[in-house]
């Protein structure tokens, strides 16, 4: 053996430049630990939002930059090729901030539920005096903005990581703030910190999962890079056991970040137990970061071995779908019923994803950003709907709303119309792309089961629109709160996005489609 | 059409060039009554009349434009709407002599339905959002027939469908209208799904949905994909036409006002589907055994349709059915292919008026009789509401086929073309249709007789019923008129010649020979039908429904047990199957834990916690799923 | 030589893990659990390095890599138990269930009663 020296060791090098939106949201993210610590609690609040949006902002706007400064057409490696600019790299990074930055106006809400979502103080037992008090008074916690921004920053690295290692350390990086942020509902604090606890035991689970798929990798390829482990594959002589084993850990790792059946059963729970702007988040942008790592590895690191495991996913695709949208029929809840309307959806990304072209990949980044502005938009006015004991999600709860609030109702009309595939708006569009991609790839039975379990979930949608509009309300019905003005605007942006991209989506299709080359 | 045939279309010109008006100009005033709110409360109907009104006009100019060009197929592109890779489809819109031709239809009936709804909602208060809907619903369904593509067609198809939904549950108040609402938006999910479906197929096997790249490269596609299609399309045109097995939610939706019923149920959206397959013609015309189904599917909703006609009591009940019935012919029609397809789409043009001017009738008998629908409690009324007496009469004659009015034109011949098919099927379809034409006469006459003849058995609360106002008399009298001549005026001023350039042949099967004799016998069924009505009617009813003394009756009153069909087809295996996951989903998998639990600790009390959600019973579940991956992967790879 | 006993060590101690999430109703014990899954894929890295011919060993420090990030979980983990712990005085998992299924809007949280003693709670 020979002993490593410490001189063999060459610092890799780093192209500044086209890692810096990733560099600024987590730097951002430092300033806004720092502002928690040494600000007066007075001004935490607008210096957090300022911080937060700001990083989000310059994120976005650098990642234009480099879009137009062609990284996209002429992709680089970089930080010893664990790091891809590329432009399916750049297009989910834009996705995750500019959905990032709706779901951040929603959480700096502070007018709906006074003082904002967010609980005042943890460390308070629930239900204690004290409890009551913070709950009635005291304004959020600032350190969500810092959370947020650190789970965004992660969610970056993910989707641009380019070896199995980075891909890891991103996955920690973006999960562990969101389990903290589980935790921090201002109401309802036993149920949010279940649903915490539920969400860190099965995250933990199931990182375990990936990363010992990550080690069989190592064994199989003796290396964690993807392009090493594609060169691997092809070439004879090694046993595929291990290779096998290794990316059916690593898919299940992702797969539970993306909530496919059968690794979907925190989803409901945790989606139902976290205040509903993390809740929006996650559905979002997690959704955009998971779908992204399942994107390069398939893409990158398994193209050659498709016709082998591309059955087995095929087959969690079409139970996502089918499974997503029976129990979604079932639901009472309404945050319940778009946690598995979410799994459905992600069931029809997958559909996309197994096209297994260059469609499949523009057809799947397209939906991700289509359903992520609906399902903000949605959980968005979910917010709005409240009673006494803060937020009232029970469907029955909702009977006759659309009497109390028709705005709020015909928004939500026009959303579920969206979710349902309805044309003209941006869930028709989306799934006509994944399923006209997916049958360019030979897909056929995935896009039946696609368009049956569409079909099926559609009456959930319809039974909430049934309720708000033809039954009578309750005595006590819940009020409905007036958006402030960042709700509104997220709202406004979810929804006028939805049409856009339901009327005219070439305006993102044709982005989505020149950014659908990985580098490899 | 010879399949080596080309479809062309030329880019418009022109006059043609501004044919988006016909869609812009309802959407807009769509868009300014629902979004406007209640300032514009006192002027929205005539805002909503003026609109459609417009089209019409514009639809007159542009038919009478597309008559002068030689060339009878025009396209016109607006914009890239969705590019996937190679998929493209753009915002196009093609003008041919069978858009036109709706066009015309959806106008002008639709602009005489207006002008009634403006009497007929008089007292409703949401009478603005009501026009808002319509026109909504008048833009979507021109989209419907002027898309130049499936895709194009399908955004119309769901639009119209939209539309009928929120017309259908109008009266909230109403359960059964509620109701009736979901059930033909459920119903109508099923269809959408096989033409969603069918277009997927289009991608795959053509990339494009376009109606000229569709049509072109149909020939050279395996017989079975070209089936699939066919019978796809088929299923989607069930569901929006009625047929069966998907008609449970037409009569249903008579729920909606009468105006909405005139429109959306009986002239326009419902025949979608004929016109869908009028449209896919070169699909259904390579696969034969798929136009037999289309046959098939026809010759048995519209005999189903009239019996069940026969044992309604619900005067709009009984048109309902019967529309489910005659687009039953014209289903037969367009599925025998060839020259049939222009006899199916003349029939949809008589029904069209026909029957939009009975529901008319049947709304003015409701208005003056306070809302009552039951035909057992109508009786005598000619004397009372003469104008509606004489226009549902001329009505009711076109639609048993009485010479010279328009049924006799439209569905002679199509009988005669079904008996033309030959061999088994030609007695089977031809003798449906015959059948068909006397249950007809039967039941038409029974609605007639009971409505405005023998003695009164009004309820208590009615003294005097009255004839309904000029607004709403004058559309049924035009409607009338269109009932008396349409038949005659469109088979002699060449009808199927002007439809040559879509279906490529005007040639009619039929008996040439036998024409007289075919037109005998089936003249002699309808009045045997009208005989039987009027004896056994001409006294009036009894007041209550009399036990159903054979198995026939009985099943005609539960509808020929379509409703319980769709339950054990569509929504028992459904329910089961939700039960079932559930069950996987939570209490399975926790089954297994607690069982697992049981055994490791020796425990029973571990039963105690039979509920969901338990971190462990999850991690399980995450565990057998992975299991399950990584023994998939490794029997794909091994095996 | 193929390290056959490290491998086979390392799998053990990754389904010893598994079975303890599978089994443990304590979460700090699932914690551990979960820890002593992430250790066996250290194993499994350091034997893996020693496999491979020619390359810097950088499954050490992979290792290296994962004991950092298991360390950083474990501290939000003990975060978010704690809290737990602070306000249902347990920390038993199998409670957490009563989040599911609700089909009536749930009774205003309340702090479940002072420690309960909880003899199933332990060595299963």
């Amino acid at each position: 053996m020979n002993p490593v020296l410490a001189a063999d060791i060459t610092l890799p090098h780093i192209n500044y430049g086209a890692i810096a939106p990733i560099l600024i949201l987590l730097g951002m993210a430092c300033v806004g630990v720092l502002a928690e610590a040494f600000l007066p609690r007075t001004l935490r609040y607008p210096v957090q939002v300022l911080v937060s949006l700001v990083a989000q902002v310059a994120g976005l706007a650098t990642i234009i930059g480099l879009a137009l400064s062609n990284y996209a057409k002429k992709p680089t490696l970089t930080a010893g090729d664990a790091l891809a600019v590329d432009g399916p790299g750049l297009f989910l990074q834009g996705a995750v901030l500019v959905l990032g930055i709706v779901a951040t106006l929603l959480i700096a809400e502070r007018s709906v539920e006074r003082g904002g979502a967010f609980v005042a103080q943890a460390a308070v037992t629930a239900g204690s005096e004290a409890d009551a008090e913070q709950a009635r008074r005291q304004p959020s916690q600032t350190e969500i903005f810092p959370l947020s921004l650190f789970a965004l920053g992660g969610m970056m690295l993910f989707v641009s990581a380019n070896d199995l290692l980075t891909m890891f350390v991103a996955l920690e990086v973006f999960s562990l703030p969101l389990y903290l942020m589980c935790a921090l509902a201002r109401r309802r604090r036993l149920l949010s910190q279940e649903a915490a606890v539920k969400y860190f035991l099965l995250g933990a689970f199931s990182s375990a999962f990936f990363v010992y798929g990550i080690a069989m990798l190592y064994g199989f390829a003796g290396s964690v890079k993807f392009h090493d482990i594609a060169v691997a594959a092809i070439s004879s002589g090694k046993s595929d056991l291990l290779m096998f084993i290794g990316l059916a850990m690593l898919a299940i790792g992702l797969l539970f970040k993306a909530a496919a059946v059968p690794f979907h059963v925190w989803t409901p729970d945790v989606y139902q137990g976290a205040p509903t702007p993390v809740t929006a988040l996650m559905a979002s942008c997690t959704k955009v970061a998971a779908f992204g790592g399942i994107l390069r590895i398939f893409y990158v690191a398994f193209l050659d071995s498709r016709w082998d495991w591309r059955p087995v996913i095929g087959v969690i695709a079409v139970l996502t779908m089918v499974i997503g949208a029976i129990l979604a029929v079932t639901q009472t809840d309404i945050k319940r019923l778009l946690a598995y309307s979410s799994i459905a959806n992600a069931g029809y990304v997958l559909t996309g994803v197994l096209a297994m072209q260059k469609d499949g990949i523009s057809s799947s980044l397209f939906y991700l950003v289509t359903y992520g502005f609906t399902v903000l938009a949605a959980f968005g006015l979910v917010t709005l709907v409240r009673d006494q004991d803060g937020e009232a999600t029970h469907l029955s709860r909702w009977a006759g709303l659309g009497r109390k609030a028709p705005v709020l109702a015909g928004v939500f009309t026009f959303l579920m119309l969206s979710f349902a595939g309805i044309p003209l708006t941006s869930g028709f569009t989306g799934k006509f792309a994944v399923f006209s991609a997916a049958l360019g790839g030979g897909q056929t039975t995935l896009v039946i089961f696609g368009v049956l379990s569409s079909v099926l979930l559609a009456f959930p949608y319809l039974r909430v629109v049934v309720l708000m509009y033809l039954q009578e309300p309750a005595a006590d019905a819940p009020t409905v709160a007036v958006p402030g003005a960042l709700t509104s605007a997220a709202l406004a942006i979810g929804a006028i996005v939805t049409l856009l991209l339901g009327v005219w989506p070439s305006v993102l299709l044709d982005v989505a489609n020149s950014a659908a080359q990985f580098v490899g | 059409m010879t399949l080596a045939e080309q479809v062309q279309y030329q880019s418009a010109t022109g006059a043609l060039s501004s044919v988006w008006l016909l869609i812009a100009i309802p959407l807009a005033s769509a868009a300014v009554l629902l979004l406007l709110g209640r300032k514009a409360d006192r002027w929205g109907h005539i805002l909503g009349c003026a609109s459609i009104g417009a089209s019409f006009v514009l639809g007159l100019w542009y038919f009478f434009t597309l008559r002068g060009l030689g060339h009878k197929a025009v396209s016109l592109d607006l914009f890239n709407f969705i590019q996937v890779g190679r998929f493209k489809v753009d915002w196009g819109i093609l003008y041919d002599p069978l858009s036109a031709t709706f066009v015309l239809l959806i106008t002008g009936v639709g602009f005489l339905i207006h002008v009634y709804a403006v009497g007929y909602m008089k007292e409703d208060p949401g009478r603005r959002r009501f026009f808002g809907y319509f026109n909504l619903f008048a833009s979507a369904m021109l989209l419907l027939v002027l898309g130049n593509s499936f895709l194009m067609t399908f955004i119309g198809w769901e639009g119209v469908g939209l539309a009928s939904y929120l017309l259908i549950s109008w009266y909230q108040d109403r359960p059964a209208a509620a109701t009736a609402g979901k059930k033909a938006f459920l119903m109508n999910r099923v269809g959408d799904a096989a033409f969603l479906v069918a277009m997927f197929l289009m991608f795959a096997n053509l990339g494009s949905t376009d109606f000229a790249t569709v049509f072109n490269g149909v020939g050279a596609l395996p017989h079975g994909v070209t089936l699939a299609m066919a019978l796809l399309l088929l299923a989607g045109a069930c569901g929006k036409s009625g047929q069966f097995p998907l008609q449970a939610w037409l009569p249903d939706a008579m729920e909606g006002p009468t105006p909405v019923s005139a429109l959306i149920h009986a002239a326009t959206m419902v025949t979608a589907g004929v016109y869908l397959i009028a449209r896919s013609n070169p699909i259904f015309d390579a696969t034969s055994l798929g136009q037999t189904i289309v046959v098939a599917v026809g010759a048995f909703t519209l005999l189903l349709g009239c019996v069940i006609g026969c044992a309604k009591d619900d005067i709009k009940r009984v048109l309902a059915y019967s529309t489910v019935s005659q687009i039953g012919y014209m289903f037969l029609a367009v599925g025998l292919g060839g020259g049939a397809y222009a006899l199916g789409i003349l029939h949809l043009l008589a029904h069209g008026f026909f029957k939009a001017g009975l529901f008319l009738g049947a709304g003015s008998v409701m208005h003056g009789m306070k809302d009552q629908t039951d035909l057992r409690r109508f009786g005598g009324l000619w004397r009372y509401m003469p104008v509606t007496w004489a226009t549902v009469g001329l009505g009711y004659l076109a639609i048993i086929g009485i010479p010279p009015l328009s049924g006799f034109f439209s569905k002679d011949p199509i009988i005669d073309a079904a008996f033309a098919r030959g061999g088994w099927q030609g007695w089977v379809f031809g003798l449906a249709a015959l059948l068909g034409a006397g249950l007809t006469a039967f039941y038409m006459t029974r609605l007639f007789v009971l409505t405005f003849h023998g003695k009164k058995r009004w309820t208590d609360d009615i003294e005097h019923p009255h004839e309904s106002p000029g607004v709403m008399k004058l559309p049924m009298i035009l409607l009338a008129v269109g009932s008396v001549a349409a038949g005659g005026l469109l088979v002699y001023g060449g009808f199927t010649t002007w439809l040559e350039p879509v279906f490529g042949t005007t040639e009619v099967p039929g008996h040439e020979p036998n024409r007289a004799m075919m037109i005998g016998i089936s003249l002699a069924v309808v009045l045997v039908g009208v005989a039987i009505a009027w004896l056994l009617f001409r006294r009036g009813t009894a007041l209550v429904e009399q036990p159903a003394r054979s198995p026939i009756v009985r099943a005609a009153r539960e509808n020929l047990y379509g409703d319980v069909f769709n339950e054990t087809v569509f929504e028992l295996p459904g329910k089961l199957l939700t039960r079932a996951a559930v069950f996987f989903d939570g209490k399975g998998i926790d089954g297994i834990v607690t069982g697992l639990a049981a055994i490791v600790g020796g425990s029973s009390s571990r039963l105690r916690r039979l509920q969901t959600g338990f971190v462990r019973s999850y991690a399980l579940t995450i565990l057998g799923g992975a299991l399950v991956v990584v023994a998939a992967l490794m029997a794909v790879k091994l095996g | 030589m193929h390290p056959v006993i490290p491998y086979v060590v390392a799998a053990l101690l990754f389904g010893v893990g598994v079975y303890g999430v599978l089994v443990r109703r304590n979460a700090v014990l699932l914690l551990m659990s979960i820890e002593l899954m992430l250790n066996a894929v250290n194993l499994m890295f350091v034997t893996a390095d020693t496999s491979i011919v020619g390359v810097p060993r950088s499954g050490q420090v992979f290792t290296l890599f994962v004991i950092v990030l298991a360390a950083a979980e474990v501290g939000v983990g003990l975060a978010v138990i704690l809290r737990f712990f602070r306000l249902r005085a347990s920390v038993e998992t199998d409670g957490v269930g009563a989040a599911t299924e609700t089909d009536a809007p749930r009774e205003a949280d309340a702090p479940r009663a002072a420690v309960r003693p909880d003899p199933d709670g332990e060595a299963r």
